[in-house]
């Protein structure tokens, strides 16, 4: 058992750990997270995304122990419970982006990560940074959508500042 | 899909972690990236019992031009590659086949070094790190020795690193005017290929090609480059006829790999056309770098 | 919000936070976790040498084989047998002495961890003797081979022969032939199956999380094989990620893991791995039609002559043959056919045994049959759309029986415009317009498909309403849901009668505790089914809400009106009382209505609830649709990208029109990938060489292009009141044939686009046979 120290959605944890658990399982299991889902636990489908130090990574292909100190951000630290829903999360219930729900959280790490970095990104960015994470339900093209929601009213606002 | 037991340390430098693995022999492995290893892991298709983790190790991450080199540490991401405006200028081939490698969070994880020493037959770096004739630095206890490119892969899954080594950087030619193109046949974005091609063309001011390097990828154990090919265009001005002729004279006999998503006879067809525009988009872009 | 609205999902706000629960992140406390060790043979004789080594593992608590199954424990039933006795075929929850797949259940590890169980997995001793595999429907069905079974490799074989086949063809302007096969895929929910079962032996109550699609069923079925009454076992459907027809049947793990948590006591949590999932789950759609097809000079299709054959893989499951079933029953789709003949196989090899898919048997049969009819088209020289036009069956015919039948019900379709959903499609579309230019190697291409989708199936369902003092509604459904948003449409179904906002009506299904009987959600039917049986209760609810607010304020029933959740006096609106009021008024033992009796056994009211259950038209009701596609395919190599996409098609109503949309498109992008991509392959051998996401391909968002979907609402169904055709399957169900259709159309005469997936080197070498 290793003690693995790390911080979780603005918060300090600490758990013990075998070496093999994937970082995916420590994050349901040992920290009760379960907005984390596993699809494959190969590393293909996308579920199981968390930002890493800010960045969108898989989560099932780490090891937890590799996660010492790291900065974690789960789709539970993305909006506070009795907060609102982010602009994001509001336009993928506006554009019907998501059905069963199961790949729901990796997407939207994976365009908040995107936003982050380019808050006006275009449709082949937005794809692009959905390219690794599956949806077997919506057919992506209204998480496209909503993505772009997002995009354009960044840009409006962006422009609303010069 | 967990994997079996395992030990794991995650040494701060190369010499640890290199008397890791001199202390654990063969049953020990480096975890890089791990978006190759890690799958592995889970189905139990690799079964270490040391996992040497090199993500804590500063020295094996860096992008830099060093002796007319562009010098890239083993660990550096795939995404950091992608983002180096280094790398845009003195290799954008690399550039360019990265775009076809995984995805943006498979990319934030996975490393250059994982992937050549991995040596997936259908992965694009390989091809990539050959069409630029890369060198490669690896690090042992008895200390370092360089490989050329054309030495490095050597079957599938296989390359020259020797029990007791570990790939440390990847140094590149810069080759700032030439013109370099890749071209892949995929089921989908993003995945292996089923077969890829990169172009690599210097071009004199006359426009005679003065050196040419073709690369096959996923036609068998390892990447190839096409000497008939290049000798087709070397020393003669290259326009889309002798582009044409030079993706003609692939022989078929270079294109082996026979597989689920892919037959022979559907690789020889295509292998020529994406040669052609590879070799194609390398002209062009030479033209762009021509002073 | 009422019926018609674009109401957003009431689901949705969990999923987003990621506040769902799914059967994976529920937790019983002092659980153990089930591990099942699977056959790697294709057909082997297996002994188990030994145990020890095993259970001699730290942690591992139990490991148990058909040795240790109860004495006289039955196969698992076919639960829709169609064309014969699917008895001999059956699976047994654990193989004993062979087995016939890569994947077949051998043993169950029990252990403290997963981990730990796969551990304790690897260390069973065994020995296998190879037996000769049966990889295929051509070796099932060759004398010379091995049987599978004693009663040999077909399962069944059936016959239509509806009007004059032979002399259709014998004189027909125009015939074509030619063999279309369709690849061995699956539904590939993006969340595995789990099952999480809890025991508490001092009240014989059990508890399985994690059940979906027929809970009610399936509970039935475990209490029998179990020998427990029903009422002693309750199945909690929670958050499930997708079904697609495959999730949610009775497989031996729905045995397994409920009978563990009986046998050691303590809560047992079996959380199926995706690599598990490829060769346990159902897989679905490989089968191969010999299509002969005519037509006269006028351009009407004058016969269709088929032989279909289905590999269904080594067992049959609770689906039995149904899908080769409905594709025979609907292959002439909605052609005003009068001679079809058709001989279906269901033949048996040693694959995963086979269940449905999204659009069961259509998919595969709208390919043969619209390709076939293109091929009919083309050689008459007839514009492929007008060829349609001339063969649909009109208005004045329908309802049309085809005159065949599957799952012992006629096939009919009960209404609808088809010329008119055919003209609408082609114009949105731009049927006519000319495609863009073709570059260089990428050639461009057109295509079409129309199909009739069947939906609304299956015999009843049930639904329970109860209005609290507050005004707050519960509906309690018999239907299941695997993320189609049926919490919402229920709730719109309520809301519209009740006038009550949906975000205080809440929807619970799934859960055999809360109500006695369900059908669940299968075929399409919730929005037709469920929604039909919510709708009479609500009725119910409002009837009796009405006549207590008339015996209360002692005015006429017909004088009063529900309006905005309150039942008002006409023209005098100030004399009301809301439902809740009505619901307080009715509480049990409430003098204020019903003094207290001078005797007992007064019925009371029962509250503000009202329970309704409704049966189908045998029938069920179909779907419409036309499929349209624009492709661009590089000649050179093979690749192909879908440009855009248009699906038309009539509902009837729309409960919410933008869950159907997202049906319609996300069913779109299934089929592309059943389409292009996704294949379960097979060696030789019989053994599995996909096994991860990395092999089986998914469609990603770059393979999803535009899509449009038209839904109109204007042919009412005559089977329910609100007029409602189930729309879950009409997506996926033309993709192969369009998409088929218009790689045809941009390589030109003398392309054959018969086999799928549509892989680059199938559309390289259709022009060069033999070359593939």
């Amino acid at each position: 058992m290793t003690r693995t120290t790390l911080t979780i959605n603005g918060r300090r944890a600490q758990f013990d750990t075998e070496p093999r658990q994937s970082l995916a399982d420590a994050i349901r299991n040992e920290l009760g997270l379960t907005g984390t889902h596993l699809g494959c636990e190969h590393g293909v489908c996308g579920a199981c995304t968390i930002l890493l130090d800010g960045e969108a990574v898989r989560s099932c292909l780490m090891l937890a122990v590799q996660a010492e100190g790291a900065s974690i951000t789960t789709i539970e630290g993305v909006s506070l419970p009795h907060a609102g829903l982010t602009e994001l999360q509001t336009a993928f219930r506006a554009r019907h982006a998501l059905q069963c729900g199961f790949c729901t959280p990796g997407m939207v790490l994976a365009l908040h990560a995107l936003f982050t970095n380019n808050p006006v990104a275009d449709e082949d960015a937005i794809r692009e940074a959905i390219s690794g994470n599956l949806c077997r339900c919506t057919g992506y093209q209204p998480i496209v959508e909503a993505a772009l929601d997002v995009s354009r009213a960044n840009q409006d606002r962006l422009s609303q500042k010069t | 899909m967990k994997p079996a037991p395992f030990d794991y340390v995650a040494p701060k430098t190369i010499e640890d972690a290199i008397a890791h693995l001199n202390r654990h022999g063969s049953d020990a492995r480096f975890l890089a990236g791990g978006q190759s290893l890690m799958p592995m892991l889970a189905l139990r298709l690799a079964r270490p019992t040391l996992v040497i983790d090199l993500n804590r190790i500063e020295t094996l991450s860096h992008i830099r031009m060093q002796g007319g080199e562009l010098c890239i540490g083993a660990m550096t991401r795939q995404g950091a590659v992608l983002d180096s405006n280094l790398v845009a200028q003195h290799a954008p081939l690399l550039q360019r086949v990265l775009r076809e490698v995984g995805h943006p969070p498979t990319r934030a994880r996975g490393t250059i070094g994982g992937s050549l020493a991995h040596a997936d037959p259908a992965a694009e770096l390989p091809v990539a790190a050959l069409a630029l004739q890369a060198r490669f630095v690896i690090r042992s206890s008895a200390g370092e020795r360089i490989v050329a490119a054309d030495d490095f892969f050597q079957g599938m899954f296989e390359t020259a690193i020797q029990p007791g080594e570990l790939l440390t950087e990847i140094r590149i030619p810069s080759a700032a005017t030439a013109g370099s193109g890749f071209e892949e046949i995929a089921l989908r974005k993003g995945d292996f290929a089923i077969v890829s091609a990169a172009a690599w063309l210097a071009i004199a001011k006359d426009g005679t090609c003065t050196s040419a390097r073709v690369v096959l990828g996923s036609v068998g154990p390892t990447p190839v480059r096409c000497p008939a090919t290049e000798a087709h265009l070397i020393g003669k001005p290259v326009n889309a006829v002798a582009i044409s002729a030079a993706a003609e004279a692939i022989p078929e006999t270079l294109i082996e790999s026979d597989s689920l998503n892919a037959s022979r006879a559907y690789r020889r067809r295509i292998a020529p056309v994406l040669t052609r525009r590879a070799l194609t988009a390398a002209l062009k872009d030479a033209g762009k770098a021509a002073p | 919000m009422t019926i018609g609205a674009r109401a957003l999902r009431l689901e949705d706000e969990r999923f987003l936070r990621g506040e769902g629960r799914y059967v994976a992140d529920l937790k019983l406390p002092f659980a153990y976790e089930a591990v099942i060790v699977r056959s790697a043979h294709p057909h082997a004789r297996m002994t188990f040498v030994s145990l020890e080594a095993a259970k001699s593992l730290d942690g591992v608590i139990d490991i148990v084989t058909a040795a240790d199954l109860p004495a006289g424990l039955t196969a698992i039933p076919c639960r829709i047998p169609c064309h014969g006795d699917m008895a001999p075929f059956l699976q047994h929850v654990l193989a004993r002495d062979v087995v016939r797949y890569v994947g077949d259940p051998i043993a169950v590890v029990i252990a403290t961890s997963r981990a730990i169980a796969e551990d304790a997995a690897e260390l069973i001793d065994i020995t296998w003797e190879p037996l000769p595999p049966v990889p295929d429907s051509v070796a099932a069905l060759n004398p010379d081979s091995q049987k599978l079974h004693p009663a040999g490799n077909i399962a069944s074989q059936w016959t239509f022969d509806i009007g004059n086949v032979d002399a259709e063809i014998a004189t027909a302007a125009a015939v074509v032939r030619d063999t279309f096969s369709i690849q061995r895929h699956s539904a590939m929910p993006l969340e595995t199956r789990g099952l999480l079962a809890h025991y508490d032996r001092a009240r014989h109550s059990l508890e399985v999380f994690g059940p979906t699609k027929v809970p009610h069923t399936n509970r039935a079925l475990l209490a029998t094989m179990l020998k427990m009454p029903e009422g002693s076992i309750r199945f909690i459907e929670p958050d499930v990620g997708g079904s697609f027809g495959a999730r949610g049947e009775f497989y031996p793990e729905d045995f397994l893991i409920p009978w563990v948590a009986l046998r050691i006591g303590k809560p047992i949590r079996w959380i199926e791995d995706r690599y598990e999932h490829f060769s346990a789950i159902n897989h679905s759609r490989e089968m191969r039609f010999e299509v002969v097809a005519a037509a006269n000079a006028a351009g009407m299709i004058t016969a269709f002559d088929v032989r279909l054959v289905s590999d269904l893989g080594a067992y049959i499951r609770t689906h039995g043959d149904v899908v080769p079933s409905h594709a025979s029953a609907s292959f002439p789709g909605p052609y005003r056919i009068r001679n079809y003949r058709v001989h279906a196989i269901a033949a048996l090899s040693n694959k995963t045994p086979s269940g449905t898919l999204r659009a069961p048997g259509m998919f595969e049969a709208n390919f043969a049959r619209e390709r076939a009819v293109d091929l009919l088209a083309d050689k008459l020289n007839i514009d492929r759309a007008e060829f349609r036009r001339r063969n649909l069956i009109p208005p004045a015919d329908l309802p049309w029986a085809v005159g065949t039948e599957s799952v012992k019900r006629p096939t009919i379709f009960d209404s609808g415009d088809f010329p008119a959903v055919l003209e609408r499609a082609l114009s949105e579309f731009g049927w006519d317009k000319p495609l863009p230019k073709s570059e260089g190697p990428i050639k461009r291409g057109r295509g079409l498909a129309v199909l009739v989708e069947p939906s609304g199936l299956g015999p009843f369902e049930g639904a329970r309403i109860e209005v609290d003092q507050h005004g707050n509604v519960q509906v309690f459904s018999g239907c299941s849901s695997q993320g189609q948003g049926h919490e919402t449409s229920l709730a719109q179904v309520a809301s519209a009668v009740l006038t009550i906002p949906i975000e205080r009506i809440t929807v619970r299904h799934g859960d055999t505790g809360l109500i006695p009987f369900g059908g669940g959600s299968y075929a399409s039917r919730t929005a037709v089914m469920s929604g039909h049986a919510v709708y009479a209760a609500a009725l119910t609810v409002k009837e009796k809400a009405i006549r207590t607010v008339a015996q209360k304020l002692e005015v006429a029933e017909h004088d009063l009106q529900l309006i905005d959740g309150r039942i008002e006096l006409l023209g005098a609106k100030e004399m009301g009382m809301t439902l809740g009021s009505v619901a307080r008024l009715l509480l049990p033992g409430n003098p204020e209505l019903m003094p207290p009796p001078p005797v007992a056994n007064i019925v009371d009211n029962d509250g503000l609830t009202s329970t309704s259950y409704i049966r189908a038209v045998p029938g069920g009701t179909s779907v419409f649709a036309v499929h349209l596609a624009d492709v661009a395919v590089d000649e050179e190599t093979g690749k192909i990208r879908v440009e855009r996409y248009l699906v038309a098609c009539d509902v009837g109503t729309a409960i919410n029109p933008m869950i159907v949309e997202g049906q319609i498109v996300g069913g779109v992008v299934m089929g592309l990938g059943g389409t292009l991509l996704e294949e379960l392959a097979y060696d030789q051998q019989g053994v599995l060489l996909t096994g991860t996401f990395a092999d089986y391909l998914l469609p990603s968002v770059h393979d999803a292009p535009p899509i449009t979907a038209i839904v109109i609402e204007k042919e009412k169904s005559p089977t329910n009141p609100l007029g409602i055709k189930g729309v879950g399957e009409v997506g996926p169900s033309g993709v192969a044939a369009a998409v088929g259709n218009a790689v045809a159309h941009a390589l030109g005469a003398g392309a054959r686009l018969s086999t799928l997936p549509l892989t680059p080197e199938r559309i390289l070498f259709a022009r060069t046979p033999g070359a593939a």
